[in-house]
């Protein structure tokens, strides 16, 4: 009887988890046997795709620009917009409740929503291209950032914002000279991050409409140009791969430094 | 130049603070708060200059010729008013991550319109001017460190340099050394004690030897009311009476 019952804390929740995902195996067709007997297929598709068709590179350059245009749109806007958005949302500069209360909800319903899902109500407003993405981007780099930014703003020390309020100071001018300060590695290093995860997006936005280099990659894929679609999937990683070393460098430069001075 | 009258507060679960506080200060004064702890030393100074709101009673500043009610006034009013009160904290309140300079230059905020501070639009004059308040604390040398590389005497002597630029009638000091060691302390009240020629000085001080020795005059609170306003000497009956019976000038002159 004690034995079971010292056994059972642990061997009722790993049944219950074996159940789970044999059925959720069971119902999603999870077959090993499958991707086995596939894996010529696999190779064939793969071999398609070699070697890359090097000569369409030259004309992939422009859609990655607009896929890296919609990221960077994107994040500054979003950036900027977050910002104040923040500062709207926190408690210890803005004062009305209601306001406050209701920029919050709104901020976590967005964070709620998935990208793509606001991409298509984007789409539905202003039609297929850039823009929506660009707007699909802002709304979801305000969702998180916008958050990240008030909380950051409720952290600051309170004395230097009291401080200036004695001297005489709007509130303008306390926000540049007393929260901007303290909250300025935190906006950098948030904000780099969601480039980061924005020229992802950006490239998945194309896929369903955006246009950029994800647009290209899924209509070569559907017309079967494999050779071509290795050359996109190439672009893709250089691009990704420069966006975040510039990032891991603009970071360094403007937080590192001021740790240094 | 500056006249309480009458200044009542209580805590906020209803039990009085500050009970019917008056006096006035006149320019050149240096004067010193004592009290024992939790008395109300600081919400009377956050009184002054409108951070706190007294229940009744008025804070009336004269500093240019027309009276002004401190407890009156909101918005841009009082922020022009505040722009002739300096204040200086307990502890450092100054923007760590700004250079010692830009905090000694966020003291003319008031002066300045707003969108010309967004953008930095310090002059060079006010620059210089700045950089002449850091030496007459002699920190000149600290002018482009960042705030939070300076100790914590240095940083109550930018402080001080702040205020200085700030150039206000009034300058109140809450317990402006408390947290220094016994050198840095006399430092700071040396450079304090100088700048009532141009200003009046309000200051909370903890220990009554030094009061007397800096202070022109020392205004002691009990229960919430002044219990002595004179002469900054006190006797041990004098002590008595702000501090409660059975202390001396010796027990109270920790440091």
């Amino acid at each position: 009887m004690n034995i079971l019952k010292r056994y059972s804390s642990i061997l009722i929740p790993s049944t219950l988890l074996a159940l789970l995902l044999w059925g959720g195996l069971k119902v999603c067709r999870v077959d090993l046997t499958v991707i086995i007997k596939g894996i010529p297929r696999g190779i064939e598709l793969f071999s398609h795709m070699f070697p890359p068709d090097w000569g369409k590179i030259p004309g992939l350059i422009e859609p990655a620009l607009e896929t890296l245009q919609i990221a960077f749109v994107g994040t500054v806007l979003g950036g900027f917009l977050s910002f104040f958005i923040g500062l709207v949302a926190a408690k210890n500069i803005h004062s009305i409740r209601t306001l406050r209360d209701t920029v919050r909800v709104l901020l976590s319903a967005e964070r709620a929503l998935p990208d793509l899902i606001v991409m298509l109500f984007f789409v539905a407003i202003v039609g297929l291209g850039a823009f929506p993405g660009v707007m699909a981007l802002v709304a979801s780099s305000v969702g998180m950032l916008g958050k990240l930014f008030a909380d950051a703003i409720e952290e600051v020390d309170p004395r230097p914002l009291e401080s200036l309020e004695a001297l005489g100071a709007t509130k303008a001018q306390i926000i540049h000279f007393a929260v901007l300060p303290q909250i300025l590695p935190s906006l950098v290093a948030n904000t780099l991050y969601r480039f980061e995860v924005n020229i992802r997006m950006s490239i998945l936005l194309g896929v369903v409409g955006a246009g950029g280099i994800g647009f290209y990659l899924v209509t070569s894929i559907r017309l079967m140009r494999y050779q071509e679609a290795m050359a996109a999937i190439l672009i893709i990683l250089v691009l990704v791969t420069l966006c975040e070393k510039s990032a891991e460098i603009i970071r360094k430069r403007i937080i590192g430094q001021e740790i240094l001075r | 130049m500056l006249s309480v009258r009458n200044i009542s507060k209580k805590l906020p679960d209803g039990r009085p603070l500050l009970r019917d506080i008056s006096f006035d200060v006149q320019k050149g004064e240096f004067v010193g708060i004592l009290g024992e702890s939790g008395v109300g030393k600081t919400v009377l100074l956050r009184c002054i200059n409108g951070l706190t709101k007294p229940d009744h009673g008025e804070v009336i500043m004269n500093g240019d010729g027309n009276p002004e009610k401190i407890n009156e006034k909101r918005g841009k009013e009082l922020r022009k008013i505040r722009r002739k009160i300096g204040m200086i904290f307990q502890g450092s309140i100054l923007v760590k991550r700004l250079s010692v300079l830009e905090n000694v230059l966020t003291g003319g905020l008031g002066r300045m319109s707003t969108v010309r501070s967004l953008f930095y639009g310090f002059t060079d004059g006010e620059v210089k001017r700045a950089l002449e308040a850091l030496n007459q604390v002699g920190i000149r040398s600290l002018a482009h460190r960042r705030a939070e590389t300076l100790s914590g005497g240095e940083l109550q002597r930018v402080a001080i340099a702040r205020a200085i630029f700030q150039n206000p009638h009034l300058l109140l000091a809450d317990e402006p050394v408390s947290n220094l060691d016994p050198k840095n302390t006399e430092m700071v009240l040396d450079f304090l004690k100088p700048l009532t020629e141009q200003m009046a000085i309000i200051g909370v001080f903890h220990v009554p030897k030094l009061v007397s020795q800096y202070c022109t005059r020392i205004i002691g609170i009990r229960d919430g009311r002044v219990v002595y306003d004179g002469a900054p000497t006190l006797s041990d009956h004098d002590l008595e009476r702000i501090y409660g019976a059975g202390k001396t000038v010796a027990e109270t002159s920790i440091n």
